[in-house]
């Protein structure tokens, strides 16, 4: 059975960007979320294997919702997507809970790379 | 007592044992006997107590106490079993280095204090010590306890410093326990890894679900700096197998290289000085990496011109990847050059007590001050320029200095001045010996220089290029009674030479009654130069190309006859024309040739070649076994296409 996925991202062409790296490398996108609200909610509803995570999202921002996200479920795997000079925030991602980070603009190799070792951990 | 004879006794002496001491550790360190261990440290045990009696006689502190510690280390060694056998060696090849340095400094006169670069290293020698100490303390009675208290003092000072700890040292022995053993993790993060530091913190969580952390350099505090370049070192009290951790460590991704030590004081690097930063290098083999670079660099001269020529598109990227190649060949060669070069302070520092011990011998009274100490030069070139510069030297002191008394008389100060300076000159250095003494008698000189044949009966006077020209004449300089009648001229030859052979040049300025000056002027590399190639019949020949000032056409009509040479006018100057070919025993060639005019030693001269060929960097391969054969060569190369040129010794042809 393929891994299962949950995108969260504001911008669609992130989350397509995302998407279809992972998909091509054999996971299951089982859902997207545009807002911290929504990633938790959509995460405590789909239960998927592996989350991505934007930093800065309307709403409620990414770190937040990694932190709803692991007090519900401690063996949570998030990968944060980060850009460049956000090191503080990730950081606090990372304390959060969040178990790895890949940086913008994305290749496809690095963030395969990150996911395969969110999984491993 | 004498301290400055002694201070030189003690300085020898105690050169040697530091070699001796060099030479065993290592011995010590490829030789995994350990049945010899005892021996090993029994003489380094020898040689450090010997270096420690003789400076402390001198009331050389610093030295003293270094030895002392390294001597508290070493007894240790003696009486137990050998623990952390790498540390240690660390700990002895560092304090070796440590102790040469209070040996430098006292002998220059800054014994009284151990330098304060050297604290930390004292200190770890003493913790390290101390930690072997505690260990061997049951030893019923043990000898030099004086010297464990002492050690014990030292290690109070160094209490909160985590690099060796004594609990490492005996967890190491403790394995069937499976206590927890002190692991250094050195970690480098990929130079592409974005967010060092946060990658750095996930590193971390993970050694952290392994064991416990002692300490981390640098510390994690500064990890969010731009600064941050990803290299980082971890002690961690982990019962984890060295695998497991750089497998842990190596999954945290973007991780370049782990290495797993246990345990060892290398983060103390960190606090210890630049001298300790730095590594023995055999200079054979920095001679090799030289002349592999200066093969480099003919090469790159042999494929420029044929990658310009190809035109193709696959050319010009050949050609594009040649001129990057080139490009990295220069900065290699800078590189490899940078390695070789050496201040000229090594070579002065040697000459105060020289000059002071001479003059001492001779009854004068001399201020000797040294200039430009931090000027570089190639190590090479440096060692082979200190013979030279002690002759001018001892004649300035000998020759040109006046005694006191004489001086008093002159109106001049009794004490005279001499001055060795060094002053970097683009690609040139300049090494003057200057005194402020009576000067060089040109008229005796002259007079002698006749009766000797060197000089027409018709010259009135000597100027200083003549007077140094007759000077350097091998028959006329050793001749006794000169010294005796004007002084100068002993060894005067044998700088010539030297200096010759090097690439460089020798000129002198001398004002009766007011002094002499030397000037040495040396390329600041013997070893690739730029010269000027030249076709002569059909041998190649380099003119170095510092010297060369310009080339033209020959033309019948730009000769003139001066002074009853044969000249040519060049912008309303006239400058003495030379045919190499006559020069070299062959007929002469009147048509289709070309001029090259030179400088050397402050005069111009014109040469007639066959040919122009190219301008390049050569290889200089100095040859000392010329010297009366064939004067006027000062070296030789091997060009790119394997032919070898002789290199032209401009000084020897005007």
């Amino acid at each position: 059975m393929n891994r299962t996925v949950l995108i969260c991202d504001d911008a669609i062409f992130m989350r397509t960007m995302v998407g279809d790296i992972l998909q091509q490398a054999g996971f299951e996108i089982i859902g997207e979320a545009e807002t911290g609200v929504q990633a938790v909610e959509k995460y405590r509803q789909l239960r998927p294997d592996l989350v991505t995570m934007d930093i800065v999202m309307p709403d409620m921002g990414g770190i937040d919702a990694v932190r709803e996200i692991t007090k519900g479920d401690p063996t949570a795997r998030i990968l944060m997507c980060s850009a460049m000079g956000q090191q503080a925030l990730v950081v606090e991602a990372i304390q959060a809970g969040a178990k790895d980070f890949v940086v913008k603009p994305f290749q496809p190799s690095r963030v395969l790379e990150a996911v395969n070792r969110v999984l491993a951990a | 007592m004498d301290q400055a004879k002694y201070a030189e006794l003690f300085r020898t002496e105690a050169r040697e044992h530091l070699a001796e001491l060099d030479a065993t550790l290592l011995t010590f360190e490829q030789d995994g006997d350990s049945a010899r261990v005892p021996e090993y440290v029994a003489s380094l045990f020898r040689n450090t107590h010997t270096i420690k009696g003789m400076a402390a006689a001198m009331g050389y502190r610093g030295a003293e106490r270094m030895a002392h510690a390294l001597e508290t280390l070493l007894d240790g060694a003696r009486r137990g079993p050998l623990h952390a056998r790498d540390a240690l060696l660390e700990l002895l090849f560092d304090g070796t280095d440590a102790l040469r340095l209070c040996v430098d400094d006292a002998v220059a006169g800054r014994g009284e204090s151990l330098p304060p670069v050297l604290i930390p290293l004292l200190q770890r020698v003493s913790a390290f010590s101390h930690a072997t100490d505690d260990q061997s303390d049951s030893a019923p009675d043990a000898p030099h306890h004086d010297d464990a208290r002492h050690a014990h003092a030292h290690a109070t000072v160094s209490a909160g410093v985590p690099e060796i700890s004594p609990g490492a040292e005996r967890s190491g022995r403790a394995e069937s326990a499976a206590a927890l053993v002190e692991r250094t993790v050195a970690v480098r993060l990929t130079a592409d890894c974005p967010l060092k530091g946060v990658r750095a913190m996930l590193v971390m969580a993970r050694l952290e679900s392994m064991g416990s952390i002692s300490a981390v350099v640098p510390a994690q505090t500064t990890w969010q700096d731009d600064r941050f370049d990803g290299a980082f070192t971890v002690h961690v009290h982990t019962a984890s197998e060295a695998e497991a951790i750089e497998q842990a460590v190596r999954g945290a991704g973007d991780v370049a290289r782990v290495v797993v030590a246990a345990p060892a004081p290398r983060s103390a690097r960190d606090a210890s000085s630049e001298a300790l930063r730095t590594v023995r290098v055999d200079r054979r083999r920095l001679d090799t990496l030289l002349e592999l670079v200066g093969e480099l660099v003919i090469n790159r001269d042999r494929l420029l011109p044929l990658a310009e020529e190809a035109d193709t598109s696959a050319g010009r990227l050949l050609s594009r990847a040649a001129h990057d190649t080139a490009r990295l060949i220069s900065a290699l060669q800078d590189e490899v050059l940078q390695a070789r070069m050496v201040p000229v302070g090594h070579v002065f520092d040697r000459f105060p007590r020289l000059v002071r011990d001479i003059a001492r011998d001779l009854g004068k009274d001399v201020q000797f001050v040294t200039e430009g100490r931090e000027i570089e030069l190639d190590r090479s070139l440096l060692d082979a320029i200190a013979d030279p510069l002690v002759h001018l030297l001892r004649n300035a002191l000998d020759h040109g200095i006046e005694d006191p008394s004489v001086r008093r008389t002159a109106g001049k100060s009794p004490s005279g001045q001499l001055v060795l300076r060094a002053v970097r000159d683009r690609s040139t250095v300049i090494l003057q010996v200057e005194d402020d003494g009576r000067g060089i008698d040109r008229a005796a000189i002259l007079r002698r220089a006749k009766r000797q044949g060197l000089v027409a009966e018709s010259v009135m006077e000597l100027d200083d290029d003549a007077l140094l020209h007759v000077l350097a004449a091998a028959g006329f300089s050793t001749a006794r009674a000169v010294t005796a009648i004007s002084g100068r001229g002993v060894g005067v030859d044998v700088v010539t030479t030297r200096v010759r052979a090097l690439g460089g040049t020798l000129e002198l300025e001398t004002i009766e009654g007011q002094g002499t000056v030397f000037t040495l002027r040396l390329p600041v590399t013997l070893a690739i130069t730029r010269a000027l190639l030249v076709r002569v019949s059909d041998a190649t020949y380099a003119l170095p190309a510092a010297h060369v000032v310009e080339v033209l056409e020959y033309t019948p009509g730009m000769i003139v006859t001066a002074a009853a040479r044969e000249s040519i006018t060049l912008r309303d100057e006239v400058i003495p024309l030379l045919h190499l070919r006559e020069r070299f025993g062959l007929p002469r060639r009147p048509d289709d040739s070309y001029v090259a005019v030179v400088e050397s030693g402050g005069r111009r001269t014109a040469l007639a070649v066959d040919a122009l060929l190219a301008q390049q960097d050569i290889v200089v391969k100095p040859f000392d076994a010329m010297r009366g054969s064939a004067p006027w060569f000062s070296g030789a190369t091997v060009l790119g296409d394997g032919t070898p040129a002789l290199i032209v010794d401009l000084g020897s042809l005007t």
